[in-house]
This record gives C-alpha cells, structure tokens and sequence, in this order.
C-alpha cells in the first residue's frame, strides 16, 4: 500500500482529504505545517506528498525545499488556494500543482498518474 | 454788345472757376429746385441727368422722411448755415459719403432769396474711419476664440468678406518649426468665378453685420472644397528662398506681386497652383517671429489690390498672429491639462485595482478554504447515501451552490492575479475570426446573427493575443447577454488616426447614462449571475496595451463598444513581437 503525506493546516480539511484518499486504498499520513512535514518524510518516507503552501511556521514551498534536498525522488504536489504561486519558480520543482476545490478529481487524477 | 461778351466771358470764368474747386455747387430757389449747378456735382454724384430743373431731394437722393429733417430747409428756415452728412448710392452703385453745407443767399433788403449748396466727397476719409472700427471689432472677434481651427478659420473669414477686407480668396500658410517647412493650413474662397458670384448673392442677402457672417461661415465651413485641398497639399522647405511664400517667412515682409506670371524671380509652379497673377502674402509675426503667412488675391473680381488695402492686411495680419499665438498657448495648455486628468484618471483606477486585487486575492483565499472542506463533504455525503433519495437531492444542492462559489472565486482570482505578458505582432481579424469560431455554439443558443466586417488592410498590431481574446469574449459576451430575445451582433474592424479601432455593436437593450458611467468599476454588475469584472478586466487589458474604450449607448437600440488600439506601441514591444 502507498504512503501519501498530506500536509494541509486546516484541520477539517485535512480530515476530508484523509477520507477520501484512504477510499482510494492509500495509507494516509498527516502533517499540520512545513516543519512537522520534514520530520514525518525522516520518520516515514512517503511515497507521495500533498502540499499546502500558505501554513504557519514554515510554508510548504519551503519545506518543499528542504525536502526535496535530501530526497530528491518523492512526487510532490502542491495544493493550494492561490493560482498566483503557479509564477514562482520555487513550485516549478513540484510535480504538480492543483489549485484547490471542494471537487477532488483533479488531485486523485495527479495522485494517480505520479504513483 | 461788348457788354455781351464781357458777360459770356465772365461767366465762362466763372463755370471754370467752379468746375475747378474740388467741391460741387449748386443754386437753389426758395422752393428747392435747381437753378444752377458746376460740372463737379455731376461728377461727384456720377449723375446720367443734367441737375438744373430738377429737385434738390431728387438729385441727392435724400432719405430724410419729413422735410423738418431736411438740411436745405433748415437754412432756408433758420436763414444760417447748415452742414449735414449723407450717404449715397450713385446710379453707377458707389456707395459716397458727402457732407453738404447750405448757406442762404440775402438780397439788399436782406431776405433769402437763394440758397447754396457745396458738397463735399467725403468717401475716403469715412473709409478710413470705417476700416479703423472694422479693425477694431475684427480684433475682437478674435480674441474671443480660443479654438485654433476656429480662430485660422475666422481670420480668413475676415480677409476675404466683403464688409471686411474684402479679398476674394484668402490662404494660410503656417510655419513648422521642427520640420523647417511651412505648410498649407486653410482657405477661404470660392472655386470658380460661378460659385464667387452665387455666394457674394447668398451672402449679401443672408448676412447683415460681420460677427452674423462669422457665425454662420464657423457653421458652415467646407473642408472638402478645391481650393482648400489643394492648398493643403502645399508645403515648401524653409531653406528654399525661391518660394515667394519662404521669402515672405524670412524676410518678414509684406510680398505684393502684381504681376507674376511674367516675373522672373517668382516659381512658376507656384504662381500656377495659385491660379492668380496679382496677390499679396503677408507674414504673421507674433513675439518677433513668422508663424505663418497669409495669401490673399482678387482673381474673380480682377480688382487691382490697392496700397491701402494691403497696410490694412498687413495690420490685420498682426493682430491675427497675436491671436494665433494665444490660441496655441491655450491649446498646449489644455493638451497639457487633459493629459494631466488623463494620468490622474488611470492612476486612480490601477490604484483601485491593485487594492481590489489584494483584498479579492486574501478574501478568496479565506473563503476557498472552508468552501473546498464543505463542498468535498457533501460529495462524500452524497455519495454514501446514494440510495436516500432526500439526502443525496439536499447534498447535491450544497454542491451546487459550492460550485457556484467556487466559480465566482475562480474569476475574481483571474482578476487578481498578476498577469504575465506575452506582446507579439498580431492581426486583429485573425483573433477576431478565432474568437467568433470559439463562440459560434454561444451565438446559436443565444440566436444571435452574427455579422462581420473585417477590413482586410488593418496593419498588424503588437498586442497580446491571450489577453486580446479575453477582452472579445468578454464584449461580446456582454453584447450577447444584452439581447436575450436574440438580435443582432456585428464586429467591424478599420483602421482610425493612429489607432486599429474594433466596433461591437449589439442590438440589445442598452444602458442608462448611469451604467455607463459604472460599467469599469470592478464588481459593479446588472447581471444576476455577473460577477462584475469581466468589463473591469477588459479595460485593465486595454489600457495596459495604451489603448481605450469608447462606448455608445442608447437604452432600448443598442450599444457600440469601440476598442482603440495604437498602431505603433513602444518600439522595444515591437522588435519583441517580430522575433
């Protein structure tokens, strides 16, 4: 079974997205804001990872980054309210970047295509 | 009958004498007929008729009514001397003034027996007078305009109306200091002698002062004439001193050539153009330099152009150039102040932009949250009680509305979003052609009629294209949502000044004058549905391509939309569109 990290700090959206993605059959893990999401990828090693950007502490570009630098291979989508974050060049080395809706097609689809 | 000759001979010295002074003479008995008159006063009053036998008021053509008015009874009544002045109308149609001083003639026992009348041609010192107030209220009437066109228009209004300065037709020329050349600008004057003789009919009918003349010619003012085409072709370099018209610029002095066709100095080309033998250029010089020069001839007329007449142009000139002057400064200061409102104008409104964008931006984010988390619930609801009927119709209702919400979002965050420009070389018609294709299923289910007029020479323009295409959706979106029992839509495209101008034209229902007005400013919307921003959008684009938008409206016809796009942008856009 495939490991997703959903980083999201809404806590009633994390709630909708861990639903629904253990319906597609995904072992779902859970972080609340950039830095507990470095240390839930030490700890767990995801397959793939869901990422907010706007988070407190440490935004999901940034974690992103430091992710990204010590393993360079896990999928990572970003998910985000803000089309405008599609312009920085941070989120180009994103797999994938789906702005958010209450339909989640589009982020199952990608889900789906990059494991 | 030595007597008889010294008689004859006295009187033949008399008759000389008389006919000599520079006066007319006639004697009148007591009830004013003429008994004698000198050869003068036929001259003077050009009279077909010898005067003796004749009555006074009959041969001086007289307009006092009642006789109490009359100069000749007064001295016959008062017995002193009288002087009065009249104007006249000769048989031949001068028109004369002439003073006339009647001084009573007494016998021994000092009763009036005769009366005698001098008379005096007073006609050109009255002109004088008359040129003097005509200059006067000329310089009026033109300090009271502004307007530059209006003003170059009157000056040769003035130049050429008979009850002015009398020339048949009158050209000006201006000076263009950065192109070192002067121009044509404008003429006043018929084209033929047949026209010449039915407008100087119209016009002394019509018209009875000079400001009514003014008036009515500002009004009716023909750009289309050849006289004035042909002078606006006109234009010769300042460096080419043969030119009578550069020579005048130069030399800032009046030029009266009275015969040029057989002068060897003077450009034949010129003198042909002109189609006048005899003409006279005065420069106009405001501030100690020739802004212009004025062209003026008598070529229907053939009247010779006297001296007087050309101080009297050359004052008027002054005048006229100070005027111009003005005009020019006022002119520049209002371009200056309307660019000034114009700065001001998009200021404010990229201002209101941007804080509307931020705060649509922060706005949208906070709510797309939540609406993602609640919408994302009720599909999960949805589908889990799928076979509960009430249950999946209520949640399926949430989604819906969620959906809505999150559409308007979607729009709003377009609208904030920072747009990345891509300018490339672009023919309208193509992106015109391509929207319509993309629209066509729309203009069917609106039943729409759909018409074009594409004018194939329009140059291509550096625009962006995505962008451009946003804009037509947008106002044709519009034009179509204006006419839901369907109508017709018609797209032109032409090529206006300097600018590639697109025409939307809709048959719908229009908009008040407070629509109008409205209309830009974001997320004002008379739509149900609208979100408001489409046109705000729209006009961002369009400014941001430093064109703009006209519109005309009128409720219940229709409206026209008018895109203004510049035909040459900055030139660093342009080399980037070719690439």
């Amino acid at each position: 079974m495939k490991t997703i990290l959903v980083v999201e700090d809404d806590k009633n959206q994390l709630l909708l997205y861990e639903q629904e993605l253990s319906r597609e059959g995904y072992n779902i893990i859970t972080a609340r804001d950039g830095l507990e999401a470095i240390k839930k990828v030490r700890e767990q090693l995801p397959d793939l990872i869901v990422m907010d950007i706007t988070m407190p502490k440490m935004n999901g570009i940034e974690a992103m980054g430091k992710i990204l630098s010590e393993h360079k291979k896990i999928p990572i989508i970003i998910n985000t309210a803000y089309s405008c974050y599609k312009d920085d060049f941070m989120s180009w080395s994103a797999n994938a970047y789906v702005i958010k809706s209450s339909n989640l097609k589009e982020l199952k689809d990608k889900i789906k295509e990059l494991i | 009958m030595i007597t008889n000759v010294l008689k004859d001979n006295i009187n033949n010295v008399i008759n000389n004498l008389t006919d000599a002074l520079e006066a007319g003479l006639a004697l009148l008995d007591k009830e004013l007929n003429i008994l004698w008159a000198n050869k003068r006063l036929s001259c003077m009053l050009s009279l077909p008729y010898d005067p003796v036998g004749r009555k006074c008021r009959e041969v001086y053509k007289c307009e006092c009514q009642d006789i109490q008015h009359c100069s000749v009874y007064q001295a016959l009544t008062t017995g002193e001397k009288v002087s009065c002045e009249i104007k006249l109308v000769t048989d031949k149609g001068e028109r004369k003034y002439i003073k006339n001083i009647t001084t009573p003639i007494r016998d021994e026992k000092d009763n009036i027996t005769h009366l005698l009348k001098l008379s005096l041609d007073i006609t050109r010192q009255e002109e004088k007078v008359h040129r003097l107030s005509l200059l006067r209220k000329l310089a009026e009437l033109m300090q009271g305009t502004l307007q530059i066109d209006r003003l170059l228009h009157l000056i040769l209004t003035c130049v050429t109306a008979g009850s002015a300065l009398g020339f048949n037709r009158a050209r000006l020329f201006l000076v263009e200091k950065k192109q070192n050349i002067v121009y044509g600008k404008m003429a006043v004057g018929p084209s033929s002698l047949e026209e010449a003789n039915k407008i100087w009919n119209e016009i002394a009918d019509k018209y009875e002062g000079l400001e009514d003349l003014v008036k009515a010619s500002a009004e009716t003012y023909r750009y289309d004439t050849p006289l004035h085409m042909i002078t606006r072709l006109m234009a010769f370099s300042l460096t080419d001193e043969k030119e009578i018209i550069v020579s005048c610029v130069n030399s800032k002095k009046t030029i009266l050539e009275k015969d040029a066709f057989s002068n060897p100095n003077i450009d034949k080309k010129f003198v042909n153009k002109l189609g006048a033998n005899e003409f006279v250029c005065v420069p106009l010089v405001a501030k100690n330099e020739v802004i212009g020069v004025i062209c003026a001839d008598n070529v229907y007329n053939g009247k010779p152009i006297t001296a007087e007449q050309v101080e009297l142009l050359s004052i008027f000139a002054n005048r006229a150039a100070l005027a111009i002057a003005n005009a020019e400064v006022y002119r520049k200061l209002g371009e200056k102040n309307r660019q000034l409102r114009e700065t001001r104008e998009r200021l404010i409104r990229s201002e209101r932009l941007a804080v509307i964008g931020n705060m649509s931006a922060y706005i949208a984010h906070e709510i797309r949250n939540p609406l993602v988390t609640i919408g994302g619930y009720a599909r999960i609801l949805s589908r889990e009680y799928a076979d509960h009927k009430k249950v999946k119709q209520n949640t399926e209702i949430i989604i819906e509305e969620v959906n809505r919400l999150e559409k308007i979002l979607a729009n709003i965050m377009d609208f904030s979003k920072p747009i990345e420009t891509v300018r490339i070389l672009t023919q309208i018609n193509e992106l015109l052609e391509n929207t319509c294709s993309l629209m066509e299923p729309y203009f069917k289910s609106g039943h729409v009629h759909l018409m074009k007029k594409f004018n194939p020479t329009i140059p291509k323009i550096v625009v962006d294209p995505m962008q451009m295409k946003q804009v037509f959706v947008n106002l044709i979106k519009n034009a179509v949502e204006s006419m839901p029992q369907g109508g017709k839509l018609l797209l032109e495209t032409m090529t206006e000044d300097e600018y590639v101008k697109i025409d939307i034209t809709d048959t719908g229902e229009g908009m008040t004058p407070e629509v109008m007005q409205n209309i830009f400013v974001p997320f004002f919307t008379t739509k149900v549905d609208g979100t408001g921003v489409g046109l705000a959008v729209s006009q961002k684009i369009i400014d941001d391509h430093n064109g703009f938008v006209k519109i005309k409206s009128i409720v219940k016809e229709g409206s026209t939309f008018s895109i203004f796009l510049p035909i040459k942008n900055a030139p660093a856009e342009l080399s980037g569109g070719e690439r």
